[in-house]
C-alpha cells in the first residue's frame, strides 16, 4: 500500500453556539466534565461557521493540521484525545471510483491532513474553539464512517473543548453534565431544532477590547479553585434554572427565556468577579448595552430582548421577533454609531438585509436616527464612536452538515495540502 | 421661658469610614439591621470629615437643618428616628455663664438647629451619609449630655445610615449584626484604635463616573430581593471572613488583611452583578486599578497594597507602609496622569507631603515617570488622562471629637442661623 497515492477527503461545516445557561467550571480537567449542565442556542452557520476538510492518504507521513491557513501542532492533549477517540470508533470505507478501500484496522496506521477555517476572526471572541472541535470530530466521523449518533460524537468533541459538544446539533441544545467518572454520559442532546422558535433574531455586538482576555480554560479553573460562590451556583442555582429554561424553550416563553438568560449571564460574570485574581470579561461598553436593554425591557412592560455575554465583552442580543430586532438595531446604532466614512455593510454583517428594514442603508442614515423614546438619556451620549467594532445579525441555526461541493474543500484533492 | 433667647451650641467633627468586610443587605429596612457583620477602617478626619454644629434655643420655632449650606428637610424617617432616639436620652444641662438650664424633660419641647458640612464633595461618592449621621448623633449626644457610650450611640446613628454606626470610633471597627428584633444589640465596637497599625497609608483614587450611581439603599434592597448568591454570602462566607479579619487586624497581618479585603470587595460587587437588574459600581478605570495592584502584589511575592471599592467607582488603596505608598503613587500617576496644566497639589490632596517623597512636586515631574518595572504593559498606555479626577492621601484616623473653638462653629452663636 506504500505506493498508493489516493487522497480521500470529506469537507464539513459546523456552527458555533452561545450558552444561555452557562458552563463555567470543571470537575475533571482531563475529560472535560463540567460542574453543572448548560444550555445553548446554535447560531446560523451561514453567518458564523467553521469549515473543515479532513483527508487521509497512505502517502501522508504524519498527522498535520492547518488552522486559518497556518500550520498548528496537534501534540496537545485535546487534539490527541479527539483523534484517539474517533480513530477508535472508525469503520470500513470503500470508494470504488477512487480506488479507496480502508478497513477498520487500517485507521490506526493512516495519517490525516486537516484544514480548518473560521469565517469570523478568532480575536473577536466568538467561540471559535467550539465550532472548531465540533467540526473536526464531525468531519472525521464522516470520513471514517463512524457509526455513532450525534450525542455520542458530542462526547468526543467535548474532550477537545467543552462547549464544542453543543455544536453537534442545531437549534437549542443541552449539555448534560453526567455523573459517571469516565464521562460517557456527559453528552449534548437536542432540546428543539432551529425551526422550533424561528421568530428569534440574534444581534451580536463585537465590542472593542483593549486588553487580552483571560482564557476560559484557565479562568474557570481559577474560579473553581478560589470562588466561594461557584459551588453554590453549581449545586443550588443552575439545576433549577436548567429545568426552567427547558420549559421556556419548549413553550416559546420569551419572558422567562429572557429572565433566565440575563440572570445566568450576570451570575457567571459575578462568579468571575468572585475569583482571585478577579476576572473582568465585560467592560463599560458591555454595561452600557445591558443598561439599554434593561431599560427598554422595563419600559415595554414585557421583555423584548434577552442578552448574554461569554468570556469576553461581546454582547449577544436575542430579540423576540424581527420587528423588535429592527428597533433594537436602530437603538444600538444610535448609541454606538460607526466611525465616519464607514460603509454600513461592513458595520452590520451577517444578515444585513435588516439594514434596509431599519432605514439604515442610505448615506448619512445614522445621523438621522432619533434617540429611542423609551430610554431616558442615562446611557450616555451619542458620541461613543468605535466602542463597537461591528454588529452581526443572525438567527438560531442548523447543526453540522457535509459540504459535498469540491470547490469548498480547503485541501487540494491531489496533494492533500492546503489550497 | 418663652422670652429667653439664649443659644446653646456644640460643634463636633466626625470621620468617615471604609468597610473592608462589606455591609450589603438588610434584614430589617426600618431599624436598618444588616444580614451580616461588617468591619471598617476609620479614615483620618484631617483629610475627610464632617463638621456639625447643633444648637438649641427656646427661640427656635421648629427643628431645622442645613447641609453644606443648603436647608434640607428633617421629615424623613431616618432623621426622625435619630432625633427621637437621642432626645429620649437627653440629660440635664447647665451652663451658668450663659444662663442656660435645661432639664431632661425639656428636650422634647425644645427645637434644634443643625448645620453640617463635609470637607469633601458629595458627588465624589465618599460615604458622606456615614460621617454625617455619626456626627449628628455624636454632637447631639454632647449637646444633650447623653450618658451613653459610643457603642450605644452607634445604635442610634445606625438608624440614620447603617455604615454611620462605624464612624463612632477611630481605628478598626466592627458593626455586629446582632440578633434581637429591636436592634439593641446591632452596634459598633472598636477592634483596635488608630495607633494600633499606623504604618498603613491610604490612597483614594476618585474616579470619574459618567453615570448616576444606584443608591446603596435601593441597590442593597434589590440585591436582597433578587440575588440568589447573597444569602449564601451572608450565612456562609462572611462569618468566617469576619473572624479571620479580626485576627489579621489584631496581628497586623498585612497579607491576610489584603487577601480578605480584596476578595470581600470583589464578592460584594459580584452580588451587585448577580442582582436584577444588575448593578455595576466599578468601571473600566476601577478594573485597571485592580489589575495594576494585583499584578504588583503577585510580582512582589507578598501583598503590598490592598484594594476595596464601595458603591461607586472610587478605589480605596491601603499600602502596607509609607515607602510602598510612595511607589504606589508613582505607579498610579504614571498610568493616570493629570490633564495638562493641572497643579499637582490639586491632583493629590489630603496628606500631599507624599508628593515630595515621590519626586512629584516639581514641574513636568509626571512626564518623567518611568513605567513601574514589575508591571508588563498589559494595563494600557499612559494616555488615559482624566480617568481619575484626583487622589486623596490619608491614613487610619481617630473617632469623633468635640471642636471647642467657636470659630469652627457653623451656626452664629447669637442667632443660631448658619454663618
Amino acid at each position: 500500500m506504500a505506493a498508493e497515492k489516493w487522497v480521500y477527503m470529506v469537507t464539513a461545516q459546523t456552527p458555533t453556539n452561545i450558552a444561555v445557561i452557562k458552563y463555567w467550571g470543571k470537575r475533571d480537567e482531563v475529560r472535560i466534565l463540567p460542574v453543572n449542565d448548560s444550555i445553548s442556542v446554535t447560531l446560523d452557520p451561514d453567518h458564523l461557521c467553521t469549515v473543515t476538510t479532513v483527508a487521509v492518504s497512505p502517502s501522508f507521513d504524519r498527522d498535520r493540521m492547518w488552522l486559518n491557513g497556518k500550520e498548528i501542532s496537534l501534540s496537545g492533549s485535546r487534539y490527541q484525545n479527539c483523534l484517539r477517540e474517533i480513530r477508535g470508533r472508525a469503520g470500513d470505507v470503500e470508494d470504488k471510483e477512487k480506488g479507496v478501500k480502508i478497513e477498520k484496522k487500517d485507521w490506526e496506521k493512516l495519517h490525516l491532513h486537516i484544514a480548518s477555517h473560521n469565517n469570523f476572526p478568532t480575536a473577536a471572541g466568538l467561540a471559535s474553539s467550539a465550532a472548531g472541535f465540533a467540526c473536526l470530530v464531525f468531519s472525521l466521523a464522516k470520513l471514517m464512517n463512524v457509526d455513532e449518533d450525534a450525542s455520542h460524537l458530542s462526547a468526543i468533541a467535548r474532550q477537545g473543548s467543552g462547549s464544542a459538544c453543543r455544536s453537534l446539533f442545531g437549534g437549542f441544545v443541552k449539555w448534560e453534565m453526567g455523573s459517571k467518572e469516565d464521562g460517557s454520559d456527559s453528552v449534548a442532546v437536542q432540546l428543539a431544532d432551529e425551526k422550533h422558535w424561528n421568530d428569534l433574531v440574534i444581534i451580536i455586538a463585537v465590542v472593542s477590547s483593549r486588553q487580552k482576555e483571560t482564557s476560559s480554560t484557565s479562568g474557570m479553573r481559577e474560579s473553581v479553585e478560589t470562588s466561594l460562590l461557584l459551588q453554590h451556583r453549581a449545586k443550588e442555582v443552575v439545576p433549577k434554572r436548567t429545568l426552567q429554561m427547558e420549559e421556556a424553550i419548549k413553550n416559546r416563553d420569551f419572558a422567562s427565556f429572557t429572565q433566565l438568560s440575563c440572570a445566568d449571564s450576570n451570575q457567571f460574570h459575578a462568579v468571575c468577579l468572585d475569583t482571585s485574581p478577579p476576572i473582568f470579561y465585560m467592560n463599560d461598553t458591555s454595561h452600557r448595552i445591558i443598561s439599554l436593554v434593561e431599560k427598554w425591557n422595563r419600559s415595554e412592560g414585557t421583555p423584548q430582548v434577552a442578552y448574554t455575554f461569554d468570556a469576553g465583552p461581546n454582547a449577544v442580543l436575542i430579540a423576540r421577533n424581527r420587528k423588535v430586532a429592527v428597533q433594537l438595531l436602530q437603538g444600538l446604532l444610535y448609541y454606538f454609531p460607526p466611525k465616519s466614512e464607514t460603509d454600513m455593510k461592513s458595520y452590520v454583517v451577517g444578515d444585513n438585509s435588516i439594514l434596509k428594514e431599519a432605514g439604515l442603508d442610505g448615506a448619512n442614515s445614522v445621523e438621522n436616527l432619533q434617540p429611542p423614546p423609551e430610554i431616558k438619556d442615562n446611557i450616555g451620549s451619542q458620541d461613543q464612536k468605535g466602542e463597537v467594532s461591528y454588529f452581526i445579525c443572525t438567527k438560531p441555526g442548523r447543526g453540522p452538515v457535509v459540504l459535498p461541493d469540491q470547490t469548498q474543500a480547503l485541501l487540494d484533492p491531489e496533494t492533500g495540502l492546503p489550497k
